[in-house]
């Protein structure tokens, strides 16, 4: 039976029963760190696909593989991970990038078409960055799905979006996407690390105004969206842009942990408040629009994708349990299976951690400071501990809380010798790092994101990414998760633009049920699955619309 | 003063009230609730009628709210469902109660009346329900006592839908606490109780290996969810039914066939509807599964499965006691359980108590609420700070040691050190 394409839904009072009225109640303080977080914290999608800086890493890979088939069995929990040659994680956000020495503000480059508003570290990248694009197309057949249907309808012309964002192959899906619906874009990165410059290429080579390279200075990161927010939007038919003329400024943001948004309010207020639709993603971009809201400092609606069924119960969830070993055993190459693993927090991330070590074989402990969430843990068959009562045992180490210090310097005073430390919040503060750097500690670089920390009496850690998030700086996330959010962004950009203004007021909302309902089906064609629907009689003894929205406000999954 | 009761067999009592006593060891957060409000007798004046499945984990319920000062009157909320012994115990021990194993239609609505008529000297004022049939029929058919109640506190989804269809329409006037969505409750109960008591009434009524079966859940909310879980972990292949997109994602994230009804019946051999919908395997579906099918529904009501059209059509061979083999029309044979009633509960004795003590701290707390409090009528939840109450209060019995925030991180995340430690949309 083929599928059908499934239906763009109609979002209104007459169809959502009610869902978009309310906003919900304030997200807890920021989870930023105390200090001002690196953009690595808010890192999240990063995947490196194939092959990437020309033949260089894929000759790189090829030894780092040929050395942990040969080490692999040998590895015991005590980490005799070699320190030979090191090489760059799959996640790309090494710092041995041949291409660091210079600043690509110093070069003046031009795309074949002749057009120059771009900054990327090489344009003749492009054609790498072509075909990783299209390898990430074939993981996000929603996304490509979706493009299908509205590009036809044009649905985003005339918006003008300036989009902060990772620049993977995985995020220019999602930018071409909006472009093949009439959208127009300004582009910057979200985060110093994680830019993919082959994909920057691409874009820039496609007429994107793109400001992004790998491994920018801070200073560079700042002028990066300084850029972005300062350019205009050329007028159609004119080669360059006008200064000043309302009409091409930025009519909406799609933000991944704020910044963006932050600069353009404190810096250029009029183009600010011409905003008139705003998507974030990422808590710490959430909350600083909460407060925005209450201080009644917003100009416009705000879409809060962080916070969506689909991002939470997906990216989060899922993501996790993909990759946590993952990112364990890229840095570690260690056999996992039989460990005494203690996650910390068990949110969705730390479910999804549990679920997969304990799917591997590990002997998995958990620890809570939330009796519901304890309670979850104990019926999966977790023991819930202190992590003062087995810090001693513990083999691998993961935070996921969204807090601070959750693993002092006294905890890891007592982990015991090659005990893996590893953190998958997004914050880096969940692991004391600071608390390390003091001097009868030796910090020793075994790879690329993997230290050893040294004792005086001989122990030592093994700490992966420095406490930063480890699948972003050691594994990957897959595409089809990042596919998720992506739709959801998306759509939410779509709903935000074409939604009537009485429909939203300036304020943060949930995404409608029905645009969540919405990005899983498209995502259903990847499994070959096929929905039910449900007859007229059944809609009517459920009294809910046929075509959805499924759940109440208050169903939690 | 004599006891008012009908119930199988008062010579059940000793043997109920010893599952009663062990029972009252897995529900530490009834007992809790004993220790805490008994002394006080907080809901003293309450006289509650209670229409609930009729089991010892419910008579450990019942007898919390006695002593919690209460009066209260019981009847079942499944015809199928009680279980005699705690039933006996009940009414030894003097609480009204009207209830047994294998009930007429006639003979249920007839308990439920004996339920709303507390006698001369009081009047019912409270109402603790599941599945919204004592609600009902006081409404429509008392309306002097109706007007006298003060509150509803409604367990399950079904009852649910009437609640809030009757809040839309105005004509519920009085408050009604959702005890279904305390997340206690529905991530509890629905969840984990229907992952360890399906394959239970299965097999206690068919004996079957459910290993190398290919398992087939019509449904994968929390219900569906526990049943899938546990079918594939006894080895079954399971394949799920959905029409909510994303219920159906996460059942493809979680590796199982997510397909409709008709591709399911050529590969199914035991089916599961828990939809909590209606209509959903028909006719079109008997008459093409493979023969000696296993079929069962753990939905609230008996409206999944067309056991209608089984009486009317099939010729019904009875194997054991819930447990029919049906021959139908084309000559293919099937073997239904419960006549399509709660399965769990007709074939097994129901939810492990433990589980039960989640749900029911949330009711007993329910009760207490609308008693104490006031409330707008319509349908409120439990707040976040009662849920994780209820679960703190069964931490014990399972060995749990709490971590506690610090100050600093407590101010970190902008939540009070003692909770709710969650914003209301979080999921859990």
């Amino acid at each position: 039976m083929s599928q059908a394409m499934p239906h763009f839904p109609k979002i209104g009072p007459e169809n959502d029963n009610g869902e978009s009225s309310e906003p919900p109640p304030p997200v807890p303080k920021s989870l930023r760190a105390a200090q001002p977080p690196t953009p690595q914290d808010q890192g999240r999608h990063l995947q490196r696909l194939g092959h990437s800086d020309g033949g260089k890493a894929s000759y790189r890979r090829e030894k780092w593989r040929s050395r942990s088939l040969s080490i692999s069995s040998n590895v015991s929990s005590s980490g005799s991970v070699s320190s030979r040659s090191s090489f760059s994680s799959d996640s790309g956000s090494s710092d041995e990038d041949e291409d660091a020495k210079f600043d690509p503000r110093e070069r003046e480059q031009v795309n074949s078409a002749g057009q120059s508003d771009f900054c990327v570290r090489n344009i003749k990248l492009a054609t790498f960055g072509r075909r990783e694009i299209e390898i990430a197309q074939e993981e996000m057949s929603a996304l490509i799905l979706l493009r299908t249907k509205l590009s036809t309808e044009k649905s985003l012309e005339g918006a003008r979006i300036l989009l902060c964002t990772h620049i993977t192959a995985q995020s220019a899906v999602l930018m071409e996407t909006l472009l093949a619906c009439g959208a127009k874009i300004r582009v910057c990165s979200c985060n110093i690390h994680s830019t993919q410059n082959e994909v920057a290429a691409a874009l820039a080579e496609g007429g994107v105004s793109i400001y992004a390279w790998k491994n920018m200075t801070e200073k560079a990161f700042w002028w990066c969206i300084d850029q972005c927010v300062a350019g205009d939007f050329p007028a159609p038919g004119s080669l360059g842009a006008e200064v000043d003329n309302k009409n091409l400024w930025a009519n909406m943001i799609l933000d991944d942990g704020g910044d963006l948004t932050h600069h353009l309010y404190k810096n250029y207020p009029d183009k600010f408040n011409s905003i008139t639709g705003i998507v974030e993603e990422n808590i710490a971009g959430i909350h600083r629009l909460y407060q925005m809201s209450r201080q009644g400092k917003l100009p416009a609606p705000v879409m809060n994708v962080n916070d969506s069924v689909t991002k939470t119960k997906f990216d989060n969830f899922y993501a996790s349990r993909e990759s946590v070993t993952d990112a364990i055993k890229r840095s570690t190459d260690c056999m996992i299976g039989g460990k005494l693993v203690v996650i910390l927090g068990y949110g969705e991330v730390g479910k999804g951690c549990a679920a997969a070590f304990q799917g591997i074989g590990c002997n998995v402990m958990v620890t809570e400071v939330d009796p519901i969430c304890a309670i979850q843990a104990a019926m999966q068959g977790f023991r819930i501990v202190r992590l003062e009562d087995v810090v001693h045992h513990a083999d691998i180490v993961v935070t996921c809380t969204g807090n601070k210090n959750v693993v002092t310097r006294d905890h890891m005073n007592k982990l015991k010798k090659g005990c893996i430390l590893a953190n998958m919040g997004h914050s880096s503060v969940e692991i004391d790092v600071s608390s390390l750097a003091t001097n009868e500690l030796r910090w020793e670089r075994i790879r690329s994101q993997v230290h050893h920390i040294h004792w005086p009496d001989g122990k030592y850690i093994v700490l992966l990414a420095k406490g930063g998030l480890a699948n972003h700086n050691c594994s990957s996330i897959p595409s089809f998760v990042i596919s998720v959010t992506a739709t959801t962004q998306a759509l939410a950009l779509i709903e935000l633009y074409k939604a009537p203004p009485t429909r939203y007021k300036a304020d943060v909302y949930l995404l409608p049920k029905k645009m969540d309902e919405y990005v899983a089906q498209l995502h259903l064609t990847v499994f070959n699955a096929h929905l039910t629907e449900l007859t007229r009689e059944q809609a009517a003894f459920l009294n809910i619309n046929r075509t959805g929205p499924f759940k109440s406000q208050h169903y939690k999954y | 003063m004599a006891v008012p009761y009908k119930v199988a067999d008062i010579g059940l009592a000793a043997w109920g009230r010893r599952t009663i006593d062990i029972a009252e060891n897995e529900m530490p957060g009834l007992m809790y609730l004993r220790e805490k409000y008994g002394p006080r007798q907080i809901l003293a004046g309450a006289n509650i009628g209670v229409c609930m499945s009729v089991t010892i984990q419910t008579a450990v319920l019942v007898e919390t709210l006695v002593a919690l000062g209460a009066r209260v009157r019981l009847c079942s909320s499944n015809p199928m469902s009680s279980q005699d012994h705690a039933a006996a115990a009940l009414v030894a021990a003097g609480l009204p109660t009207f209830a047994w194993k294998g009930e007429t239609v006639e003979e249920f609505k007839w308990c439920i009346n004996q339920t709303i008529n507390f006698g001369k000297e009081r009047q019912m004022n409270m109402i603790m329900d599941d599945g919204g049939e004592l609600t009902a029929t006081t409404m429509k058919n008392n309306p002097n006592i109706w007007e006298g109640i003060r509150g509803i506190s409604e367990e399950t989804a079904t009852g649910i839908h009437r609640l809030e269809k009757l809040s839309r329409s105005g004509e519920l006037k009085i408050p009604a606490i959702n005890v279904n969505y305390s997340v206690t409750k529905s991530k509890f109960d629905n969840l984990y109780g229907c992952r360890e008591s399906l394959v239970d009434g299965i097999k206690r009524a068919t004996d079957i290996m459910v290993a190398g079966k290919v398992a087939v859940v019509a449904g994968f909310g929390d219900v569906g969810k526990g049943c899938a879980q546990s079918l594939r972990a006894f080895g079954a292949r399971v394949i799920v039914t959905e029409v909510d997109p994303i219920a159906a994602l996460q059942a493809a994230m979680e590796g199982y066939k997510v397909t409709t009804m008709t591709e399911a019946v050529k590969e199914g051999h035991i089916f599961v509807t828990a939809t909590g919908c209606i209509n959903i395997i028909k006719e079109e579906h008997l008459l093409k599964m493979k023969p000696m099918a296993v079929l069962c529904n753990i939905g609230h009501f008996d409206v999944e499965v067309d056991w209608k059209y089984i009486k009317d059509n099939c010729e019904i061979e009875q194997i054991k006691n819930n447990c029919d083999l049906c021959t139908l029309p084309n000559g293919n044979k099937v073997v239904v359980l419960g006549k399509g009633r709660v399965v769990n509960l007709t074939c097994a004795q129901g939810h492990p108590s433990f589980v039960m003590s989640t749900s029911f701290t949330n009711q007993v707390l329910a009760q207490i609420e609308l008693w104490t409090k006031t409330f707008p009528p319509g349908v409120h939840l439990l707040s976040r700070i009662q849920d994780e109450e209820v679960a703190r209060c069964h931490l014990h019995k399972l060995g749990i040691s709490l971590d506690t925030l610090s100050l600093e991180q407590a101010e970190y995340i902008n939540v009070d050190r003692n909770g709710p430690y969650k914003p209301d949309y979080y999921r859990y």
